[in-house]
């Protein structure tokens, strides 16, 4: 499970109600999409968890090294909820998240698409993360796709952080850094998911999300059960759970603002208006195909630091 | 009894663990199927990765002079003090030890930000019209780093200059000597060995000071702890980040072995 944002809402919304409904205590670790590979990956004989939760970047890399038990949607009662689309033999999505520009609208204008990250109005006060996120690596190929690259080729994005470096603002490597730094101001426009805008929102920071004039990107966060996983039973009554209309609906309010993959459940009025008004519209969002963006991005990840070194 | 069972606590929990790491970085490959020496090959060919092993021993050697000479005064002063005041010197010295390295890092955004503390005094104040940039550089860094790590270049000083017999600057004085010649020809030579001690613990510390690296010296700072982070967890090759990780190890272990001779260089010197 995700620190943050994710964390909370599922520890106050998801694990009561499985608690109430099917009778199962959930332990709730807080671990980084990656760092909960690295931790079933370490021990796959015996995993400490028996559910994980990925971005489809490393939910691609799981499947491909085997951690992932075979997904059985016959085992959920509320697969019927969600549309076919949202699942497959090894997992099911569990909420859509929706990438963009983040601003603070008391210091700057408002920015209208990716470019202008790298506009003069914005120098010293634009802060990037690298590959190492998905919000990172999808927003650098929108910003490759407007200069002629696409989902396998980021040159273009390259090029134009090279140029614009001079003017950087922040660069940020460690993720968990970058909520901070847009609180304490040291940056005013970032790009970043719409919930952790939300989320600092709530927090009384002064934070705006825009969806880019090209279009913002939509991807689904997905559960999977662990291969070897111990209480393999359970871990369907928990999903189930996380399915479920009243849960999903309830994880969609903010501060959590998960957006929901349950049918049942209208993205409004939950969300600003102007952000997402149906399944219908969020399905039309940019989407990147993870299979054709993964094996490239241990290149893209080196090259980005040799890129941005001082 | 006791011993036999520390010498296999020590065994099973640190020498077995470093163990698999050697042997973890002589595979070729991530997925872990033939031995060989490639990740060193691959380490040492490529100029990148020296000039990132550079970059953070030299980290290490500005930190320690930072906290070397901020910290000796600091440590005259504290043996020169009333031995009422002391403790609660002692208090205020080993504070930074009591708080968290996260609370403490994010504590130093606030300061050095471009919002932060050190910029909004030196506007009001009129000094400068435009935020410095303090966070994300090697200097802020090495400030910060400094704070953090001080306590262990001040608490083996002050144990070995409280040991000093105080006779001993009478009787410099009682020779002719002024107050500086008794401070660097007999405060100075006898308290080396503290000094010494102090500097290894800075150096190995503020190298390896992963939270502190990433989150002040920022995105821009590739160092190596933060190279050994992203090996393991974002791209999976633990191979080559328990290579670099031995590499890190050995350029740290070399430091610690010259400034032990040093040091016994000294205690004998301090005998003569």
């Amino acid at each position: 499970m995700y620190p943050g944002p994710w964390e909370e809402g599922y520890r106050a919304v998801v694990t009561p109600y499985v608690k109430r409904t099917a009778d199962v205590e959930v332990i709730t670790t807080p671990l980084l999409a990656l760092d909960q590979i690295a931790k079933i990956k370490a021990a796959r004989a015996n995993p400490p968890l028996d559910v994980f939760l990925l971005d489809p970047g490393p939910a691609v890399v799981a499947i491909e090294d085997g951690l992932v038990d075979k997904f059985d949607p016959s085992r959920l009662k509320n697969i019927g909820n969600v549309n076919k689309a949202f699942y497959d033999d090894w997992g099911v999505a569990v909420a859509a998240q929706i990438v963009g520009i983040a601003y603070n609208p008391k210091k700057v204008e408002r920015p209208t698409g990716w470019k202008d990250l790298f506009s003069p109005k914005y120098y010293g006060k634009v802060g990037i993360s690298g590959f190492g996120t998905t919000f990172g690596t999808s927003s650098l190929i929108e910003i490759s796709k407007l200069y002629g690259g696409s989902e396998t080729n980021v040159e273009p994005a390259f090029e134009v952080l090279k140029k614009w470096l001079p003017n950087v603002g922040v660069i940020a490597q460690n993720p968990v850094a970058v909520n901070t730094l847009f609180q304490q101001g040291q940056m005013d426009v970032t790009y970043t998911n719409y919930q952790t805008v939300s989320t600092l929102k709530a927090r009384g920071v002064d934070i705006e999300f825009v969806k880019p004039d090209t279009g913002p990107i939509t991807f689904y966060t997905t559960i999977h059960v662990v291969k070897n996983a111990a209480n393999k039973d359970n871990a369907y009554k928990y999903i189930d759970a996380i399915l479920s209309t009243e849960v999903q609906a309830a994880l969609q309010k903010p501060p959590y603002s998960l957006l929901s993959v349950n049918k049942n459940v209208p993205l409004q009025p939950d969300m600003p208006v102007d952000l997402v008004k149906s399944h219908e519209e969020l399905a039309k969002f940019v989407h990147h195909d993870w299979r054709k963006i993964n094996p490239n991005r241990a290149a893209w990840i080196e090259r980005f630091n040799r890129e941005v070194r001082q | 009894m006791a011993g036999r069972a520390l010498s296999l606590f020590f065994l099973l929990f640190f020498l077995m663990p470093l163990g698999l790491l050697a042997v973890v970085s002589l595979y070729t490959s991530p997925e872990m199927a033939a031995m060989g020496p490639t990740q060193y090959a691959k380490f040492g060919g490529d100029g990148f990765n020296w000039s990132v092993l550079f970059a953070t021993l030299l980290l290490g050697v500005k930190t320690v002079a930072l906290t070397a000479v901020i910290g000796y005064p600091l440590a005259l002063v504290f043996t020169e003090a009333h031995r009422r005041l002391q403790p609660i010197l002692l208090f205020v010295i080993i504070l930074p030890l009591l708080t968290s390295v996260v609370v403490r890092t994010f504590a130093w955004i606030v300061i050095l930000g471009r919002d932060g503390l050190v910029n909004r005094v030196l506007m009001d104040l009129g000094l400068i019209t435009a935020p410095l940039r303090l966070l994300h550089t090697e200097l802020g860094l090495v400030i910060a780093l400094s704070q953090i790590e001080m306590p262990l270049m001040l608490l083996p000083l002050i144990s070995l200059m409280s040991r000093l017999d105080p006779n001993l600057k009478d009787a410099s004085a009682a020779l002719g000597a002024g107050r500086w010649r008794t401070l660097f020809r007999v405060i100075v030579p006898l308290s080396l060995p503290g000094l010494l001690a102090g500097c290894l613990l800075v150096f190995s510390s503020s190298v390896t000071a992963f939270v502190s690296q990433t989150i002040i010296g920022g995105g821009r700072m590739v160092l190596l702890p933060f190279y050994i982070w992203q090996q393991a967890t974002t791209l999976f090759n633990w191979p080559f980040a328990a290579a670099i990780s031995i590499v890190l190890l050995l350029s740290v272990l070399t430091v610690v072995v010259v400034l032990n001779a040093l040091g016994r260089r000294s205690r004998a010197y301090a005998h003569v």
